[in-house]
């Protein structure tokens, strides 16, 4: 990798538990430290302050995707997956994805979320206390992406802690990578061999896939990693979202009033849960060619750790951006990504959040949380465990 | 009275655009969407005054579908 010339440097490891239990003061410091800034722990330059992140993030021509894992050896394991690849291979895939996941694909589907999510809810909220984790954000993505993708039942229950291993393997070549890499070939396994183009649902989402190789879409040997992507971008991101929410809900009962007071606001409340605690903390791009930044030139070669979860709180850009507020304008947080890599799922993934404060504002009117447990993981945040009990009306 | 001068116009790349309606959000004084979730443009040009409401519509498309076009800089 090119040599940093002139840029801020710190010696922060990011992907520390430490640093993850809250890594906004770290984030922050970042921030102020330059427009990127090169991390000696990880031989990487953070970009973390938002208009950078959006810069890097809105031009796949200047910075390229090929790297976006922090290691080498995922990045080759990934070989020509869409998130590694350019126009015109990747609009091709986007498009069988796009085709089936963007909104007006997704129009009639709602009704079903709807029901789904208000079956679940009103089970755990007859329980009165439950785990907002365990019993209902693990659930819910896995039930309803699951079905979508037309997955057979057979071995989803050991789906999620394979595809945090394969988040896991986003990261710099760390222990915790390390230790997810000999789960990959069970996911590989699970995907090949249980999700093949006779195991996959009629008309669902996976077999499409197939349904796109029969019309010349694109070419067969992609189709079981565009089903692989389905599965290992769908859901765990999802359940980190939806742990959140209850989380936040949960810590700003002014937030949830007003969002009783206005259940109009909830397509904006769950925009703000993913911008405050972004699901997706940090992907990885190349400057294709020099990059000059404020005082710094990023020379042309190196290796930028984007930092969704920082950039989401940076008050260059944020107002108050450490407040948690329903009712502020964050249509442009950059939670789902941006530009041709920008999340394919995101209209999906909030259909499933909003379903599920819909259905919890139809009777909850104050959740009690206890003590959250944070999971850990290379790229994404989110919870273990959230013991809550909920007051109804 | 003097028309404003325009500062450019909307573009959308369909090729891009999957219809997230962010923009029709951001921006309904200039834009709406069609029945495929399209944006159709609604003014000609935009005026000093729109601009700010022009670039948060660009800044909200998930995609980055939408661009504002300076007349000095066709496509």
């Amino acid at each position: 990798m090119p040599s940093p010339v002139n840029s801020p440097r710190s010696d922060a490891d990011i992907f520390s538990e430490e640093v993850m239990a809250d890594p906004y003061p770290v984030y922050r410091a970042l921030r102020d430290a330059g427009p990127v800034v090169y991390l000696e722990h990880s031989d990487v330059f953070a970009v973390a302050r938002y208009e950078e992140a959006r810069r890097v993030l809105g031009d796949w021509e200047a910075f390229s995707s090929a790297d976006v894992a922090l290691n080498e050896q995922f990045n080759h394991y990934i070989g020509d997956g869409i998130l590694r690849a350019d126009p015109p291979l990747h609009d091709q895939l986007r498009g069988v994805l796009s085709a089936r996941l963007a909104p007006r694909a997704l129009r009639d589907l709602a009704p079903d979320i709807t029901r789904r999510a208000e079956l679940l809810v009103d089970r755990l909220v007859a329980k009165g206390s439950f785990d907002a984790v365990t019993d209902l954000a693990r659930w819910f993505p896995v039930e309803v992406v699951g079905d979508l993708i037309g997955l057979p039942h057979e071995g989803r229950e050991r789906l999620l802690p394979l595809l945090d291993a394969n988040f896991n393997c986003f990261g710099p070549d760390n222990a915790r990578t390390q230790a997810s890499f000999p789960r990959l070939p069970e996911l590989a396994e699970y995907v090949m061999a249980g999700a093949t183009r006779a195991a996959l649902t009629e008309g669902s989402m996976g077999r499409a896939v197939y349904d796109a190789v029969d019309a010349g879409e694109i070419p067969e040997a992609v189709a079981p990693w565009l089903v692989m992507t389905y599965v290992t971008a769908g859901m765990d991101t999802t359940v980190h979202a939806i742990g959140h929410t209850v989380w936040l809900m949960a810590q700003h009962p002014d937030q949830w009033d007003a969002l009783r007071a206005a259940p109009s606001l909830v397509p904006q409340a769950f925009r703000e849960v993913v911008r405050y605690e972004s699901s997706v903390q940090v992907f990885g791009r190349t400057a294709r060619v020099d990059w000059s930044v404020g005082d710094v030139t990023v020379p042309a070669g190196a290796r930028l750790a984007v930092l969704y979860g920082s950039a989401n709180r940076d008050e260059r850009k944020w107002a108050d951006a450490d407040r948690f507020d329903i009712t502020r304008d964050n249509l442009d947080h950059l939670g789902f990504g941006y530009g041709l890599h920008g999340c394919a799922g995101q209209a999906l993934a909030r259909l499933e959040g909003e379903a599920i404060l819909r259905a919890l504002l139809r009777s909850v009117s104050h959740i009690e949380a206890g003590e959250p447990v944070r999971h850990f993981n290379n790229i994404l945040r989110g919870l273990d465990s959230l013991p809550v009990t909920v007051i109804t009306d | 009275m003097e028309q404003p001068e325009k500062t450019g116009h909307l573009s959308v790349d369909r090729g891009r655009c999957e219809g997230y309606g962010m923009c029709e959000q951001a921006a309904p004084e200039l834009l709406h969407l069609d029945e495929d979730d399209v944006p159709v443009i609604d003014v000609a040009g935009i005026s000093p005054t729109q601009k700010p409401l022009a670039e948060a519509a660009v800044r909200a498309c998930p995609v980055a579908a939408l661009s504002v076009r300076t007349a000095s800089a066709p496509a």
